[in-house]
């Protein structure tokens, strides 16, 4: 029903893809067309439904793994949710940010319901970066201390307080000076945050699984921990739970693992649905915060976050979850997902050097870094579009929705084995080259990847326009 | 809809119990403690029916008026093929969006990074001018309103803003409209000159067009790029497309706030040049917006698109706002000497009410007069008009007679 081409097997011209092509290079980005075409990641997608999209390019469907970092929990056209968009749509618009509303008011409550006991307070956000900024503006001004805790890999996004946090070099290097007052700690070590928290410290944020940095999961003894040294130092605690929220990793928040509730948690991706910009932050009504906020309730005004429409689908996805128990669901597939992949790992150690994660939120790490793309390529001819991840191209994640059944999952499996079967073939010829340390900085290198890559599809292409000697493979 | 019928006191009550109780002081103190009900055109209803002319458009969002037929049409058809898509991705929809955009901007401004919110098309301007001139300087005017984000609440002028901790190092704010200043703060080490051409919040306070022909002359003059926000004063609100139409002066780069989406979609972007991309070309992927053009809210904004060039809003807007001005010049004048001047352009229209209780109190009073009014954020004594830019004459002289009762009954 939700189809723009005829069907299945309906396949763009290749002048029409060459076209949206040539029109995104020219208004949007040249550059990305040519890095997404080298990582073998230039779909078009179309059909998107369920935990599928067809490419409109190949006609090839595949399982959506990458899900926009996270944002198709409930999947993608979940039909509880886009029936409460149409309702919406009879009577609503955005609404207007300085009036009553009904719509937050209920979403609140919601929010606050499906918490962690103690976050029963609420702000709205635009999306993950406008909700760090808000929990980071919130800790700074509340406190009145000027020093921000990260971690060293961290991502938190790319506004000015969120790129300020992110505690890779790679987003934040052409865009200097940054905020003042940033420091990062190495991830996961107790004795590192422990020198580095004082009475300066306005905050200390952290994802309670590092998503971009490759599948990171903190211990729960570090969180608890952290818990500590943040009351001591009266610090406050704030999660970044944008990508590991709304029963990605099993629980409804990834911090109900570890049982350490934060001063503050951002919210965004899976709570609007895949379909509507939404975000929040909670935070528990502190005295420091609400003395900050008697003065300062306007420090952070939300204008497009928490619109009426927005609130109607974050209220029905949040709806969807609790009656599905979709938490439940993504702890008993992230089982079955991991220890397959985990059996993969053992029987090629050449290739998968890792696989951790929790609930569906797993990553495979590869030996090296220029196995990603090649590893994209052949999970995509295998129906499974992965992408590996921004601040480590060695890592691929797997988060596909959350509603994936039992076969859903036994068909990710299958396709990496094959894919993985497939990567053999090829190994031959890159691994004698991958031990020249030159030619693996190389063959590691983005630009050289991007160049090598395009210039291989190139030659694929015109093997494909070949007739007798291509084909596409569908 | 259950939620829908919820009664107003149970509203407040919802309201202290999940959010700063300051904020239901501050909407009172507005007389903006109003459920927002039905909405349709120029109109909001509150939950007893009572009819209020929208004259705040969710600050020049709602420039369609509000729920305009072929956008919430448009995106009803969205939803149904399809969703926000991978961000990542290559896509039709925003590519095509895109396109239009630049169709739409003026001459030069041909390349797209979309956002959701006008403070993060602010911080991904800075971030492209830092990006692409390697320098670390940015200029800016007092007086400025550029949004919540890291670098547009480094650039705004705002009482609170010190208490945030550092912001971004490297930010000149200089006085708005002094050449000299100019002259002498933007040098080889700036990377932009950052303004909006007219300050909204700040009392519609416009540029003269010798003052932005002169940063045009001054940023060419020392490599410098020239960013305009029009997030306010653009799609048409001041009478023009843009406002930058007055002065004739281009910028590199042009923000487009959220009436993009006409109040259906939250959708904002940032418009720059061909030769500014040559730096996001070369770091593909460097800045990202999860939400930001998202496949289905880019569909809903080619519709709206689609409508500002078939209404061409901003011909009814120079129009409804020149008898608006006039009728309130006289409505206001007669009733009270303490109301100043009315500043601004087309349907964006601040009058200044000398001080910030007498500005409140007009507010409380236009809100029972029928019309939703709200002070400035940095002329806190201003009180913005703001209607949707399809405003019939006869609902421009409703606005006209209710201001005219609120100044008399204050």
């Amino acid at each position: 029903m939700r189809a723009r081409s005829s069907g299945k097997g309906a396949v763009l011209g290749r002048g029409e893809k060459k076209r949206i092509e040539e029109q995104f290079a020219r208004h949007i980005n040249r550059g990305q067309v040519k890095y997404l075409k080298a990582g073998h990641l230039d779909v078009l997608e179309t059909m998107r439904r369920g935990i599928r999209f067809t490419d409109e390019a190949t006609g090839r469907t595949m399982i959506d793994c990458f899900t926009s970092a996270g944002c198709f929990n409930v999947g993608r056209g979940n039909p509880v949710v886009l029936a409460a968009l149409e309702e919406a749509l009879d009577s609503l618009d955005m609404g207007s940010w300085m009036l009553l509303s009904p719509w937050k008011a209920a979403l609140a409550r919601e929010l606050v319901q499906v918490a962690p006991r103690g976050l029963d307070r609420v702000f709205f956000a635009s999306g993950g970066g406008d909700a760090i900024d808000c929990a980071i503006k919130l800790a700074r001004g509340a406190t009145g201390r000027p020093t921000v805790i990260s971690t060293v890999k961290a991502y938190h996004g790319h506004t000015g307080f969120a790129l300020s946090a992110n505690g890779k070099e790679h987003y934040r290097r052409y865009f200097e000076p940054l905020m003042p007052g940033f420091r990062f700690v190495p991830f996961n070590d107790s004795e590192a945050i422990a020198s580095a928290v004082d009475e300066k410290n306005a905050a200390v944020i952290i994802e309670p699984i590092q998503g971009e940095a490759g599948i990171f999961a903190a211990d729960d003894e570090y969180l608890r921990e952290l818990r500590r040294l943040c009351d001591r130092h009266g610090a406050l605690l704030i999660f970044d739970e944008v990508q590991t929220g709304f029963c990605r990793t099993g629980r409804f928040f990834a911090c109900e693992h570890s049982r350490v509730v934060p001063d503050i948690m951002a919210l965004a991706k899976s709570i609007g649905g895949g379909v509507y910009p939404n975000g929040a932050v909670l935070y528990r009504g502190l005295p420091v915060i609400n003395r900050f906020l008697k003065k300062h309730h306007d420090f952070h005004t939300s204008y497009n976050g928490g619109s009426d429409i927005g609130c109607c689908v974050s209220l029905a996805v949040i709806r969807f979850m609790r009656e599905t128990r979709l938490w439940e669901k993504a702890e008993r597939s992230g089982a079955r997902l991991y220890s397959a992949l985990e059996d993969i790992r053992r029987e090629n150690p050449a290739i998968i050097r890792e696989v951790r994660g929790l609930g569906l939120m797993i990553g495979i790490e590869y030996i090296h870094e220029f196995m990603g793309p090649m590893m994209s390529d052949a999970l995509a001819k295998n129906g499974v579009f992965a992408a590996y991840s921004g601040n480590a191209p060695q890592v691929m994640r797997f988060m596909p929705p959350l509603v994936a059944s039992d076969e859903d999952i036994d068909e990710i499996i299958a396709a990496t084995r094959a894919a993985v079967g497939a990567m053999k073939s090829i190994l031959p010829l890159a691994l004698p080259a991958a031990r020249v340390p030159f030619l693996l900085n190389l063959l590691n290198n983005e630009r050289v990847q991007t160049l090598l890559f395009n210039w291989l599809r190139s030659a694929e292409d015109l093997v494909e326009r070949i007739p007798g000697l291509g084909g596409r493979n569908k | 809809m259950k939620t829908a019928n919820m009664s107003k006191r149970t509203l407040i009550e919802e309201y202290r119990r999940f959010f700063p109780g300051a904020m239901l002081d501050s909407m009172r103190s507005e007389g903006l403690d109003i459920i927002e009900g039905k909405r349709e055109g120029a109109f909001i209803y509150d939950e007893k029916g009572k009819r209020y002319i929208d004259c705040i458009t969710s600050a020049s969002v709602h420039n369609l008026g509000r729920r305009p037929r072929g956008v919430t049409a448009a995106f009803r058809k969205a939803l149904r093929e399809t969703d926000q898509g991978n961000f990542p991705m290559i896509s039709r929809e925003k590519a095509a969006l895109a396109a239009k955009i630049a169709a739409f901007s003026p001459y030069g401004l041909d390349c797209v990074v979309f956002s959701v919110t006008r403070g993060e098309s602010v911080d991904f301007a800075c971030k492209l001018v830092r990006g692409a001139t390697g320098r670390g300087g940015i200029v800016t005017v007092d007086g400025s309103w550029f949004g919540q984000t890291g670098f547009a609440l480094s650039l705004s002028e705002r009482a609170d803003r010190g208490i945030y901790g550092p912001l971004v190092p490297g930010v000149d704010i200089i006085p708005f409209g002094d050449f000299a200043a100019a002259a002498k703060a933007v040098t080889d080490g700036t990377a932009a000159v950052i303004l909006e051409p007219m300050q909204a919040e700040n009392g519609c306070r416009a540029a003269y067009p010798e003052y932005l022909g002169e940063l045009r002359r001054l940023c060419d003059a020392r490599g410098a790029v020239l960013v305009f926000d029009e997030t306010q004063s653009g799609m048409g609100r001041t009478g023009k497309k843009f406002f930058l139409e007055y002065s004739g002066v281009v910028p590199d780069v042009l923000v487009i706030g959220e009436a993009l989406g006409a109040g259906v979609f939250p959708i904002a972007a940032t418009v720059f040049t061909e030769k500014l991309n040559r730096f996001m070309n070369r770091h593909p992927l460097i800045h990202l917006s999860t939400f930001g053009g998202s496949d289905i809210g880019c569909m809903t904004a080619i519709a709206a698109l689609e409508l500002y060039e078939r209404l061409r809003p901003w011909e009814n807007a120079e129009t409804m706002g020149r008898r608006l001005r006039s009728g309130l010049e006289k409505a206001l004048r007669r009733r009270s000497r303490q109301i100043g001047r009315v500043s601004g352009a087309g349907l964006l229209l601040a009058v200044d009410f000398g001080n910030r209780a007498n500005a409140l109190a007009f507010c409380r009073s236009a809100a029972r007069s029928g019309v939703l009014v709200k002070t400035g954020e940095v002329d806190r004594s201003s009180v913005l008009i703001r209607p949707s830019l399809l405003i019939t004459p006869t609902q421009t002289n409703e606005i006209i007679e209710a201001m005219g009762k609120a100044a008399e009954n204050k």
